[in-house]
């Protein structure tokens, strides 16, 4: 059995200063409730640093047999007593303000950020990932904040009260009391490190943990067929043992922390009594009730060196969330309205006119022209390259072609997913990077290869992009691409639950209902990726003909590996190594006797 | 919970009970010191105190050196400190065993329940119930039950020596406590549909994030940014909300708490002083009642809160007991092993029935021979029976009626393990594990090397898409690395099937992502292999089936027709018709047909 050895990086590193002030000006607007927090810790920390005194004043008092003056400590007493748990609701409720507001705060703008990014980024990371930026990580990072605030002011007044408070009973017991302060400080940034990392692996091993239940859960059809549930087993106690063995470190780490910091507060305590004793018993003059306030100071002293050690540790245990967020919020969109752009939305705002685009342009596309365009991920290894197409008004194109050869460059392209790396792509002439990006993509019609669907019911699924679709409406779409038996034959009909993701469907029916739902929207220009890849032989050629009826009179881009869905358009690209090797009408390209003939024949005559 | 682990829970609560007597006894020491020695009464010593001064050493003895008394401060500290220390290594060495235990059984429970008790489970609600409902079970046995412990033995610990002080101020320093507790349970059973809320909202808003991470093609696709945000804002606002009310409400419990916990020592100093001041209490013994009021009044309304929250563990322990409880895979002690080696491969269906739960039969009666080393295709539309068919030679399923043979030997008869090593089966969706692609190739056969994996890529056509990538066969996939697209995870886990050698391959709808080249030269490779390997191909493309040696094709769970792809062509069925759909035109151009037949 292997052990699991999670990564931890460097743990004892410092606070980043700069990158704490950065994530606080997201939470600017609750600025009140910070200083309401801070407030809250330094009246606190008086109030706690007075009441050891009060009560020693008070036994002083009584052994005095001083009745006014136990009536005006205990008057203070109480009043003390009171005010401290008003300050706990206050904080508690500034807290939750500060807390809330901030994470939903950041929360909106992490989201915000997201619809602007262009899909490199998603290419990149995985969903979950990012989805924990916006979940955990933004909770962690901002319900830290207000307690950081109130523990910070909190400590450090406290610690200066109680001593001043202890100085100034008497100076020399004071000081002996206070010896015991350096050793607290190191025994406790020590431990702090030590818990820290221990729990930061505990965390690691736990996402590990998750991540092989997942795996263990979603992949077990795969694991049955090769019959591998013993070594899965075995690798899985590798983690559970490692989460074991981490838990126990962090579990004997505080074991041993948190009775040493007590043991320090008794040597604390003896201090007091052995010193304190002397000068009683010298007659010096400190009293009884002052010996009694000065052994409570003694034990109390452990606690603010603890929490400011410990917020400071959760600081820094939340550093890597923070940074993870602001690296999400400095990241610059790569695809988006220009400065001249979004000027003219402003100017066409202001005229008002219903039927120019938004963006002031001609709201028809008419032509869609690449000119000279390359595309790459690395420069060495290009996707297009000069790549020229232009599609008039109503055409209908299909993309052919094996895989890898830029077939989805090219829509992708078009749907401006992804701008052209050298030349460009004109609509109606005007360079599309010039004309707005919501206007574009509203005006087309996607249907993706892998068919996402929202969870919610099949009719709102068909009607995403129009909310307001009637039920006539949703059914004729429905029609269109022959998924109304399908639907209506579900216990639910329309409005059956389509499951997270669309899970309940099978792939084919889920490219049906995205199908359905590109044609409600009525777009100017369709734009197919395989939308119809899963759906079986016979169903496809039923909707077929549904498909040339809307196709028609409108620009489409077609990509298919099916050979029988593209015969219908009106031209057919050969696409091969980001280059358009030949092109041409069916009846034409088989004439042609070329690359389309060779696929053709290898499609027909199957392996040979 | 087994006998080594109740032996460990005793050994801490043990400790639990020493350490809290030497908490005690630390500021007994405080108190006896300020009122034998340094404030000696009129009325001279307790005998309790006298019995505590005598054995430090008597009153002139302690007046001359103070500093014993301090020492024996911090050694009965050390010594608190030091079964504080047992107590929490046992419970946390008993509760960490256990949990790990409960992973571990899970995890195995998982892998080996039968598959449709997956199918049918959500898989968030199981990974739920193996994560947060298992930490839900840890913090109960490792926190609250400790605490709970720790609260009644600092209450119980020196009630004796409080009681022997002074049974008034007892009376008078747990006063409160009953409501106290009573308060915490009340206030955080009615605030628990409060907390439920903002679980609630939570998970709505992940939710609605994960949508549109998930789905962020298709909202810009629409450009339904702006819809979105809306949702998004609607959700992350209700959140927000809801969290803040509940910060209010807790404002609420926690001031109010303190307030009765502040009045429980109130109460104390009060009374104390009343005595004090009456003669009838001395002010160290004031102090040891203080302190021990502050000592147990917190962990005393922390058992509140969690006497409130015990119902939660409960249900979490219920809900891992559920998948614990569910039966595994059981193969009869007797079932058989295959000797791979003499392996023919040929397989018998007769009349095999099947049907999921109560719904119309998925098969009904179907029957068919596939001679060992030979070529079956199963075609026909969705939903027709074909993955079913794959399911039961799998024994994923087991057949309401009827029977299968492989080799002769009655599947049911035959070990799970042994009959599926001997079989591949290649997904429509395959699943790639976390991990490299050279270590994903090799998950069937861990003894295969370099060189046979980049074979066995070669033969799937994926050799040079792996080359293409910066890592390498070294590229590590999956959920917590690169994506691969739909045929490049299809090709992968042909490979993957190619590298076992199986004696029985499946292609289940495994080819639909790759284009036709690619499908052409993986077909033709197998056909290398032909004779080594049964081979059952699913499809929708007949160019991909139209080799095989006998071709099944399926409608609503009967094989409706069955032979090789020329005759079934001289027939007028849904084979021919299917094939006419997708090689429409074709005879448009007949010369064409002539080459591309010959």
């Amino acid at each position: 059995m292997s052990q699991w050895t999670p990564h931890v990086e460097d743990v004892l590193g410092t606070v980043d200063r700069g990158l704490w002030r950065r994530i606080a000006r997201h939470a600017k607007r609750y600025k009140k409730y910070a200083v309401a927090m801070m407030l809250c810790g330094v009246v606190l920390a008086i109030v706690e640093s007075l009441m050891p005194l009060m009560s020693g004043l008070l036994i002083d008092a009584a052994i005095e047999k001083h009745v006014g003056r136990i009536t005006w400590y205990s008057t203070v007493y109480v009043l003390l007593s009171i005010g401290f748990c008003v300050l706990v609701w206050c904080f508690i409720i500034a807290a939750g303000r500060l807390a809330t507001g901030m994470a939903h705060d950041l929360r909106q703008a992490s989201f915000t950020r997201l619809q602007q990014l262009e899909f490199s980024y998603f290419d990149q990371q995985p969903a979950g990932w990012i989805v924990s930026r916006l979940t955990s990580d933004c909770r962690k990072v901002s319900s830290l904040m207000p307690w950081f605030l109130l523990d910070l002011c909190w400590g450090a007044t406290f610690l200066l009260f109680t001593s001043i408070a202890m100085l100034s009973i008497d100076w020399v017991l004071g000081l002996s009391v206070m010896v015991v302060v350096p050793f607290l400080v190191i025994i406790t940034v020590f431990f702090e490190r030590k818990l820290l990392r221990s729990s930061r692996l505990m965390r690691k091993t736990n996402s590990e943990l998750t991540a092989v239940y997942n795996e263990g859960i979603t992949g077990v059809r795969t694991t049955k067929s090769l019959t591998r549930e013993c070594e899965n087993i075995d690798e899985f106690q590798g983690v559970s043992r490692a989460m074991h063995d981490y838990s126990m470190l962090n579990a004997i780490q505080t074991s041993i922390f948190v009775p040493i910091v007590t043991s320090i507060g008794g040597v604390g305590v003896g201090i007091a009594l052995a010193v304190g004793g002397v000068q009683i018993e010298d007659g010096y003059g400190l009293t009884i009730g002052m010996l009694i306030a000065f052994m409570q100071y003694a034990v109390l002293f452990a606690m603010p060196v603890r929490e400011l050690a410990a917020r400071l540790s959760d600081l820094k245990g939340a550093q890597a969330a923070a940074e993870r967020i602001e690296g999400l919020l400095k990241r610059e969109p790569g695809i988006r309205d220009s400065q001249q752009v979004l000027a003219r939305i402003q100017a066409a705002a202001e005229v008002g006119s219903s039927s120019r685009a938004i963006d002031g342009g001609a709201s028809r596309i008419e032509t869609i022209e690449f000119k000279n365009v390359s595309f790459w991920y690395k420069p060495e290894e290009p996707v297009l390259r000069d790549f020229d197409l232009s599609i008039a008004s109503g055409e209908t194109i299909a993309l052919v072609g094996p895989t890898g050869g830029g077939k989805t460059t090219i829509a992708s392209l078009l749907c401006r997913f992804y701008e052209p790396c050298e030349g460009g792509v004109y609509l109606n002439d005007v360079e599309y990077r010039d004309r707005s990006l919501h206007w574009l993509q509203s005006s087309l019609g996607i249907v993706l290869q892998q068919p996402h669907l929202f969870s919610g019911s099949i009719a709102k699924n068909i009607a995403y992009s129009c909310p307001g679709a009637s039920h006539e409406q949703i059914e004729a779409a429905a029609r269109t691409v022959e998924a109304h038996d399908f639907i209506m034959q579900m216990p639910d009909g329309y409005e059956s639950e389509v499951g997270e993701g669309g899970n309940r469907l099978s792939v084919g029916q889920r490219q049906l209902i995205s199908l359905a739902r590109a044609i409600i929207a009525d777009p100017q220009v369709f734009v197919m990726d395989e939308a119809t890849s899963s759906v079986d032989t016979e169903t496809e050629h039923h909707i077929q003909r549904g498909i040339e009826a809307v196709l028609a009179n409108r620009i489409a881009v077609v990509i298919a590996h099916r050979l029988s869905t593209v015969r219908s358009a009106d031209r057919i690209l050969v696409i091969e190594q980001g280059r358009i090797v030949e092109q041409g009408s069916h009846q034409e390209l088989l004439e042609a006797n070329g690359a389309y003939m060779g696929l053709y024949k290898r499609h027909f005559a199957g392996p040979s | 919970m087994m006998l080594r682990e109740r032996r460990m829970y005793s050994a801490a609560i043990a400790a639990m009970v020493v350490s809290s007597l030497f908490l005690y006894l630390a500021p007994l020491i405080p108190q006896v010191i300020i009122d034998g020695v340094l404030l000696p009464s009129d009325d001279g010593p307790t005998r309790f105190e006298d019995f505590l001064l005598s054995l430090m050493g008597g009153v002139d003895f302690l007046q001359a050196n103070l500093w014993w008394p301090a020492v024996l401060i911090l050694i009965l500290s050390a010594i608190a400190g030091l079964f504080a220390y047992f107590r929490g290594v046992y419970a946390a060495k008993a509760t960490e065993r256990i949990v790990r235990r409960m992973r571990d059984d899970l995890y195995r429970r998982l892998q080996r329940v039968p598959l449709h008790f997956i199918d049918r489970s959500e898989t968030g609600d199981l990974i739920q119930r193996c994560t947060s409902d298992v930490d839900t079970v840890r913090i109960f046995l490792s926190a609250q039950v400790v605490e709970m412990g720790r609260a009644v033995a600092m209450l119980l610990v020196p009630l004796p020596i409080m009681l022997m002080v002074s049974p008034l101020m007892t009376l008078a320093s747990v006063v409160l406590l009953p409501f106290i507790v009573l308060f915490a349970v009340f206030y955080f059973k009615r605030i628990r549909a409060t907390f439920l809320k903002v679980d609630e909202a939570e998970a709505d808003l992940t939710s609605k994030i994960q949508e549109n991470v998930t789905g962020i093609r298709v909202v810009r696709a629409f450009a339904q940014q702006q819809q979105e945000s809306e949702g998004f804002d609607h959700r992350n606002g209700r959140h927000r909300d809801l969290d803040n009310n509940l910060y209010r409400v807790l404002a609420w419990f926690w001031s109010t708490s303190d307030l009765m916990c502040m009045a429980q020592k109130l109460i104390v100093l009060g009374i104390g002083l009343a005595l004090l001041f009456t003669g009838r209490l001395e002010p160290g013994a004031l102090f040891f009642f203080l302190t021990a009021v502050g000592m147990f009044v917190w962990p005393i309304r922390q058992m509140g809160r969690i006497l409130a929250e015990l119902g939660k563990a409960q249900v979490a322990l219920g809900r891992i007991q559920y998948v614990l409880g569910q039966p595994e895979e059981t193969d009869g002690e007797d079932g058989l092993v295959l000797d791979a080696a003499s392996l023919t491969g040929s397989i018998v269906f007769r009349e095999v029935t099947f049907s999921h739960e109560e719904a119309s039969p998925v098969l009904e009666e179907v029957s068919f021979e596939i001679p060992g080393g030979s070529t079956i295709a199963l075609v026909g539309p969705s939903g027709c029976g074909k993955s079913t068919i794959i399911n039961l030679l799998m024994r994923f399923y087991e057949p309401d009626k009827g029977k299968i043979h492989l080799d002769g030997i009655d599947l049911s008869s035959i070990d799970r393990m042994s009959l599926r090593s001997n079989l591949s089966v290649v997904l429509q969706e395959p699943f790639l594990y976390s991990r490299s692609l050279k270590d994903n190739l090799a998950m069937g056969r861990s003894d295969a090397d370099e060189r046979e994996i980049m074979e066995a890529a070669s033969v799937a056509s994926i050799h040079d898409s792996i080359m293409g990538f910066d890592d390498g066969y070294s590229t590590v996939v999956g959920e917590r690395g690169m994506t691969l697209s739909g045929g490049q995870r299809q090709r992968m886990s042909i490979a993957r099937a190619l590298l076992r050698d199986p004696a029985i391959l499946v292609l289940d709808d495994a080819l639909s992502a790759v284009d036709t080249n690619t499908e052409r030269a993986i077909l033709s490779a197998l056909k290398q292999r032909h004779h080594r390997h049964t081979t059952i191909i699913v499809a929708h493309r007949l160019t991909t089936v139209m080799q095989a040696d006998e071709i099944l094709v399926l409608d609503q769970g009967r094989i409706i027709d069955r032979g090789t792809h020329d005759e079934l062509l001289q027939r007028t069925g849904l084979y021919r018709r299917l094939w006419d759909i997708q090689h429409e035109g074709m005879d448009a151009i007949s010369g064409v047909h002539g080459e591309a037949g010959a």
